[in-house]
């Protein structure tokens, strides 16, 4: 089987400093991989090479291969369509200066669909999954950052499912939701495991626990270990993925 | 939007003629991204072709004759450039020998734009100071929009109340004989450069991180030795700039200095001497000097020299502004 | 101690200033340690209050030292200051006024220990006054700074004012002399006899031609300009190049542009003095501007958007038409009305461009509205009112006057439409 997203020695620097050393995992197909990590251990950087996203830093140089569905992101020719496979939340909430209802269907708009009818659908579909549908049905043209921080985060969520994707990348999306939001989105991820391939940066050591099939460590830019989920949080083989997985690090 | 379900769903509903407009509207303006992105980029550029056109066209001008339609490089025949940089003389039109010296002119541009620094300085740094530093809200929105208004007023009607309002104010005063003279330039001119001061200088104070002033404030300093201790070293290159930024406005302009510097070709001794500024001899010759002559073409080489010197003002301004926010970043 | 052997020259007195009661309120001592001690509350002190601390009435002490046995306390002047707070918690302070001492016997120690390390010498006719300190005053320190500061305002605001009513009174004064001219026909009326009569309806209608004709070709330019300069240049030398010629192109002196017009429009491209060579110079010359406003209008949108929309999938070009540009059109706009107001006003670049002096322009018809083509020269106000002033003798000044405020008039009214449009924009900001 082909992996979905594979990383092969990859290497991503910003001037001098070294984000990324020489990363390679792979991340099969309809499966959530939790990537946990103290801060600046190259996670968001991780993200930002699968969609490509790294190009718009103008001081950033990537060697080695990121794979999506066994083609190499850096030869597409479209990476526009590569942007539209892959949802992607990033921390901070970004409720973009349109109404909730065009924030949502920015994206389709912006791939050809204009059937309002369907918009209308998929607008509903992607709230509710993001679990913001009942609090905003009655104010869908209201704007969408005039929300609370809360709310445009689960917003941001919405917008990163209304293009269908087949990979979703959560970059510790909990942040500004609380915890009751936090768990619901949980589910919805689980479920949503049946449809597309799930990256889970967090900083909830327990969240990547609960969700993740497959969990990997960085630490200062490496690839640490990564493993089993329930191998990784009961017997790791290195001494500080234990310390941190336990709480002990540092 | 008052009931809900309503409100809604109604504005989904527009007519699906305006919907496949749209759709329309949207694909061909998505299908020109190649041509637009080469229009965007090219207009970028165009601001490199219009200051290396300026300088090339006045330059030919300058040092080139037309003759059918082809250029023939050309030197003056009485005009040397000894003379023209160090002879206080400048008579274009003489019947027994032109003379071509522009250091009357330099000498009378360069009173007027120190006298005015020196008026609009102080006042366009202090103005600033107090609009950043010591009013609030309301006032503070006011005095800003008095302030660009300000700058929006003519050249041409600073002239004007120049020659009409403070010219005859200043014989009153002084008992100079003429009121059109260095001092009244200088006030008009400072008058006129002082927005600049006061909004890049503004601009600048308001770049210094509110944490300089919360930091001097905890430890108990004033609002005058914020400014004077904190402020000022800290946003001393954007005020530096501010001030270059004036003298760049004072050098260039024509019109208000044409009618208020009373236009006589000597180097001033006073305040209350008439002087001539380089750019209002181009104004004021370029309409007589017969085309191609020598006194058409020394008027082009003097837009040369002023061209290099506002470039030598604003680079430098330029590079003082490039230096805070170099050390801001890093 | 060298310290109390001079002391017992003199004669040192514990005065306990009490408001409202007459009568001495004081001791004398011989030395000064006794005398600190009496104030402790240790030695002896029979005044009519012992001061072994201080009360709302009773809120100071003096220990002063008299050159005789005549002379008064109250004339002596205040050498050291010390502070007490009993409100104060703790032990500690150092008896100044933000970290006072808790109590007055604390104060007497300090005081003793300081003058056994002879750090207080009292001369003749000085005192050392102990004051309690009020919660949530300000210090004498605080009230010096709060007085320079107010000294300081007062001053910047003068310096304020100094360039604010000089203004106001000119623009008055304009409005005054220009009173008589102005009416409804003054601004309709062609020029007659090279402006000494009539009105100034056509070099109205010719600055209203530059301005619009400048900024056809200006804006367009200007505004993709700025949006290449900021959403689509990358930081290398060649666009170090461009920023540093946008800032120099804005930096050229006016009568130089006159000068490339005069090359380049009219005589180069051959199109003669006339109204498009004369639009072309303006717009070369608000470009800068437009496009330094258009980049400021752009930078205020946030990078989240941007990368936002990216990460969605949009082209860079959607990315701006569809959220960058609806958001900064209003700081755009705003930039592009002030070159209208720019444009207006200016004179020197189209002196030898296309201005003409005076021009016989028809009373009615098309030719009333549409006096000027392409190729031919123009009226202009700002030029009509430098040749009313300068190239006429005998213009009426009530009629130079007038055109000088219509023009401010036309060029303020501009501005104040782009201050209100930015106002307006401002308080409807969508994040």
């Amino acid at each position: 089987m082909v992996p979905h997203i594979e990383f092969d020695n990859v290497t991503v620097k910003y001037g001098s400093h070294v984000a990324l050393d020489q990363i390679s995992l792979t991340v099969p197909p309809k499966s959530i991989i939790g990537i946990i990590g103290p801060a600046n251990s190259g996670k968001t950087t991780f993200l930002k090479c699968i969609n490509r996203t790294i190009d718009f830093i103008d001081t950033a140089k990537v060697e080695g291969n990121v794979r999506v569905s066994g083609d190499d992101v850096r030869s597409l020719r479209n990476v526009y369509e590569l942007r539209r496979r892959i949802g992607m939340v990033f921390p901070l909430p970004v409720g973009l200066p349109l109404s909730v209802y065009e924030n949502v269907a920015y994206a389709p708009r912006r791939s050809g669909m204009h059937n309002r009818h369907d918009l209308d659908q998929l607008v509903e579909k992607c709230l509710q999954q993001a679990m913001l549908w009942d609090e905003v049905k009655d104010r869908l043209h209201t704007l969408g950052t005039k929300l609370s921080g809360g709310q445009q985060q689960r917003l941001t969520l919405a917008r990163a499912l209304s293009h269908r994707p087949e990979i979703l990348c959560l970059d510790e999306f909990s942040i500004a939701i609380d915890p009751v939001t936090t768990m619901k989105i949980e589910d919805v991820l689980l479920e949503l495991k049946n449809e597309m391939t799930i990256v889970l940066v967090t900083n909830l050591v327990q969240q990547a626990h609960r969700l993740a099939d497959q969990t990997a460590f960085f630490n200062q830019s490496k690839l640490v270990e990564i493993g089993d989920t329930e191998k990784i949080f009961t017997e790791p083989e290195n001494k500080l993925t234990y310390e941190y997985v336990t709480g002990g690090f540092g | 939007m008052a009931s809900s379900n309503v409100a809604d769903v109604r504005p989904n509903r527009k007519g699906s003629a305006f919907q496949s407009f749209r759709q329309l509207v949207d694909s061909v303006i998505d299908a020109c991204e190649p041509i637009v992105e080469w229009m965007i980029r090219l207009s970028g550029w165009s601001a490199i072709v219009f200051v290396l056109a300026i300088f090339a066209f006045v330059f030919a001008q300058a040092f080139f004759v037309f003759e059918n339609d082809s250029m023939i490089p050309s030197l003056w025949t009485k005009l040397d450039f000894v003379e023209f940089f160090t002879s206080v003389k400048w008579r274009p039109t003489s019947v027994v020998r032109e003379q071509y010296g522009i250091v009357a002119l330099l000498a009378g541009t360069g009173a007027v734009t120190v006298t005015s620094m020196l008026i609009a300085v102080p006042l366009g740094l202090g103005a600033a100071v107090y609009v950043s530093e010591f009013c609030h809200g309301k006032t503070k929105e006011t005095l800003k929009i008095i302030i660009e208004l300000l700058a929006a007023i003519p050249s041409v009607v600073w002239g004007f109340i120049g020659v009409a309002v403070l010219g005859p104010l200043i014989i009153d005063v002084t008992g100079s004989p003429i009121g059109v003279n260095v001092l009244n330039a200088s006030l008009i001119l400072a008058l006129m450069s002082v927005p600049v001061i006061v909004s890049v200088g503004e601009d600048s104070l308001k770049a210094v991180p509110d944490s300089y002033r919360e930091a001097a404030e905890a430890l108990g300093a004033s609002k005058w030795e914020v400014v004077y201790r904190v402020l000022f070293p800290a946003a001393k290159n954007g005020l530096l700039a501010a001030v270059l930024l004036g003298v760049g406005r004072a050098i260039g302009e024509t019109m208000a200095v044409l009618m208020a510097s009373g236009h006589k070709a000597q180097i001033p001794g006073g305040l209350l001497d008439p002087a001539r500024t380089l750019t209002a001899t181009i104004a004021a010759e370029m309409g007589e000097a017969p085309r191609g002559g020598d006194h058409y073409r020394v008027l082009f080489l003097i837009g040369i020299v002023l061209f290099a010197l506002t470039f030598l003002v604003n680079l430098i301004a330029d590079v003082v502004v490039k230096g805070i926010k170099g050390k801001q970043n890093g | 101690m060298a310290d109390a052997n001079r002391s017992q020259a003199g004669c040192y007195v514990v005065h306990s200033a009490e408001k409202g009661t007459a009568g001495p309120n004081f001791q004398r001592f011989p030395t000064m340690e006794e005398a600190v001690s009496a104030v402790a509350g240790q030695g002896s002190f029979n005044g009519h209050q012992q001061p072994s601390n201080l009360t709302k009435s009773n809120n100071s002490l003096v220990i002063a030292h008299l050159s005789n046995e005549q002379s008064d306390a109250s004339q002596c002047r205040p050498r050291h200051r010390f502070y007490v707070d009993t409100h104060l918690l703790g032990s500690g302070g150092d008896g100044t006024e933000r970290d006072p001492w808790p109590d007055v016997p604390t104060a007497a120690k300090h005081i003793l220990s300081m003058a056994g390390d002879g750090k207080l010498n009292l001369r003749p006719n000085e005192q050392i006054v102990i004051e309690s300190r009020k919660m949530f005053t300000a210090t004498r320190l605080e009230k010096k700074k709060m007085r320079s500061q107010r000294i300081a305002k007062g001053v910047f605001f003068c310096m304020t004012l100094s360039l604010v009513i000089p203004v106001f009174a000119i623009l008055g004064y304009l409005f005054v002399q220009a009173w008589p001219a102005l009416s409804w026909d003054f601004v309709t009326l062609n020029p007659k006899r090279m402006g000494t009569e009539g009105g100034i309806w056509a070099p109205l209608v010719g600055t209203f031609f530059l301005v619009l004709m400048s900024l056809l070709m200006a804006a367009p330019v200007g505004v993709m300009a700025g949006v290449y300069l900021n959403e689509y240049a990358k930081d290398n030398w060649f666009n170090r190049i461009i920023n540093l010629a946008v800032v120099n192109l804005a930096g050229v002196p006016s009568i130089v542009h006159a000068l490339f017009g005069l090359g380049a429009f009219v005589l180069a491209a051959g199109m003669g003095k006339s109204l498009l060579a004369a639009s072309l110079t303006l717009s070369v010359m608000t470009l800068p501007v437009i496009i330094t406003s258009t980049r400021e209008a752009l930078a205020a949108v946030p990078k989240s958007f941007r990368e936002a929309c990216w990460n969605m999938g949009a082209t860079k070009w959607q990315t701006i038409r569809t959220i960058v540009l609806p958001n900064s059109i209003s700081g755009i706009l705003t930039g592009v009305i002030l070159q209208v107001a720019r444009a207006a006003g200016e004179t020197a670049p189209i002196i030898f461009t296309g201005a003409a002096i005076f021009l016989p322009v028809e009373d009615n018809g098309v030719g009333y509205w549409l006096p000027y083509t392409l190729k031919s020269e123009v009226m202009a106000l700002s030029m009509h009112l430098y040749t009313l002033r300068e190239q006429i003798n005998n213009a009426p000044l009530a009629m130079q006057y007038g055109t000088a405020v219509v023009l401010i008039g036309l060029v303020l009214s501009v501005n104040s439409v782009s201050i209100a449009l930015r106002v307006y924009l401002r308080s409807r900001k969508k994040w």
